[in-house]
């Protein structure tokens, strides 16, 4: 009949595209340069978890699912096969992993550039700021 | 009016990526019901002694992905989290802070000052297991260097940025330590080729073990501690690299708010 698995993989995929669509108001339609932060951070925390999920595998049993460590110091051929038969894919785990560094080192450059917007025009509102002059 | 138009394209957007996902535009099954087949290659050749041409002898995949199957595109990360730090201190150029050798009585209360005391150890402890075990278990230089990045914070926050300064993580100290770590990650991928070269045989930038047309490669044990060639001196450089680069943003943060107007006032009375 109804399989669980399906069905809460999918109220967690809608979610995360809901998500993305909510952040993306937020980044286009929110005045606030602070708040526009805000959002782009969850716009890339979605798309992290898409690519985490996408490279996740669906099990049914435990035990059918493994971190892709491989926990055997002298592993043998067959031990090499079956660890990459359990284990996820690690690609999206790497890519990811250094996407959050990088996303952190440029949310702290647009934070500071908006530190510096504030210290000019006293004002973080980018209608206001877009009517300055100078 | 705008503001409806945007809700509907923004309703579009959510429709659309949802037809994307249901008519099997990021896989027919997502989650996928097995791994594709090229994470099966990576997973297999992570850690393999019985293929020494492609193994990374690394038993994390993520890690051997990270810094040897992939290692270029690290490197070109590393450059874009580079250039962000750049472009947040080119902001604050010429802006000195006062320094102050009279510290304790400003910050938090003294419970949380001894708190912070034993925490701070345990923090960069935790901090270096995660990088230089990156090879062997979860974690690697960026997670190493974030978490190490935390402790510096925490100082600044429960003490105050000058008790820091006194400690010795002034701005200058903190960008000579990270250029160590850019250089070092630098020199840990022409390492291989400096060694082909010296031993007159062909090899590769980015070349972690030996391969069969270019027979150098760093060792990946020393002694009997499993160290993956390049991968452990990758982490041991990126967690260096990483945290000073977070410390000395966290660092110009912390500059009291009147002290940078005030300079940029007498910055504007000259021009």
């Amino acid at each position: 009949m109804i399989d669980v698995f399906t069905f809460l993989f999918t109220i967690c995929m809608l979610s995360i595209v809901v998500n993305l669509g909510i952040s993306l108001y937020g980044v286009l339609y929110k005045p606030s340069l602070i708040k526009k932060i805000i959002s782009l951070t969850i716009f890339s925390d979605s798309a992290n978890i898409t690519a985490i999920i996408i490279g996740y595998v669906r099990w049914r049993n435990p035990g059918e699912i493994a971190p892709p460590v491989l926990l055997n110091p002298n592993p043998t051929l067959e031990d090499i096969e079956e660890f990459a038969k359990v284990a996820v894919d690690p690609l999206p785990q790497a890519l990811v992993l250094t996407a959050i560094v990088i996303g952190l080192a440029v949310t702290l450059f647009l934070v500071f550039l908006t530190l510096q917007i504030y210290r000019f025009y006293g004002t973080t509102d980018v209608r206001r700021i877009a009517k300055l002059k100078g | 009016m705008r503001r409806l138009l945007g809700l509907l394209v923004i309703v579009l957007f959510i429709t659309l990526f949802a037809l994307v996902i249901a008519s099997g535009g990021l896989g027919y099954e997502v989650p996928p019901l097995r791994v594709r087949e090229l994470a099966r290659q990576f997973l297999i050749y992570a850690y393999n002694p019985f293929n020494t041409t492609f193994t990374a002898k690394s038993p994390e995949a993520v890690t051997s992905i990270v810094w040897d199957f992939r290692g270029l595109d690290t490197l070109f990360e590393t450059l874009v989290f580079y250039l962000a730090i750049i472009g947040a201190l080119s902001l604050y150029r010429g802006v000195e802070s006062e320094r102050r050798t009279e510290v304790i009585s400003l910050g938090l209360s003294p419970i949380v000052k001894t708190v912070t005391k034993v925490t701070t150890g345990i923090i960069i402890a935790v901090a270096a297991s995660i990088a230089l075990h990156g090879h062997l278990t979860p974690g690697g230089g960026f997670q190493g260097g974030a978490t190490a990045a935390v402790a510096p914070l925490l100082i600044l926050i429960v003490f105050s940025k000058y008790f820091l300064e006194n400690l010795g993580l002034r701005k200058n100290v903190l960008l000579a330590l990270r250029s160590i770590g850019l250089l070092g990650i630098g020199m840990t991928a022409f390492s291989a080729l400096i060694v082909g070269l010296m031993a007159n045989s062909p090899a590769y930038v980015f070349q972690n073990q030996p391969k069969p047309d270019a027979p150098v490669g760093l060792p990946a044990y020393i002694g009997d501690s499993l160290i993956s060639g390049t991968l452990w001196f990758f982490n041991f450089f990126e967690m260096f690299a990483v945290a000073a680069g977070f410390t000395v943003i966290f660092l110009l943060l912390g500059i009291p708010e009147g002290e940078i107007l005030k300079q940029l006032k007498e910055e504007a009375e000259e021009h």
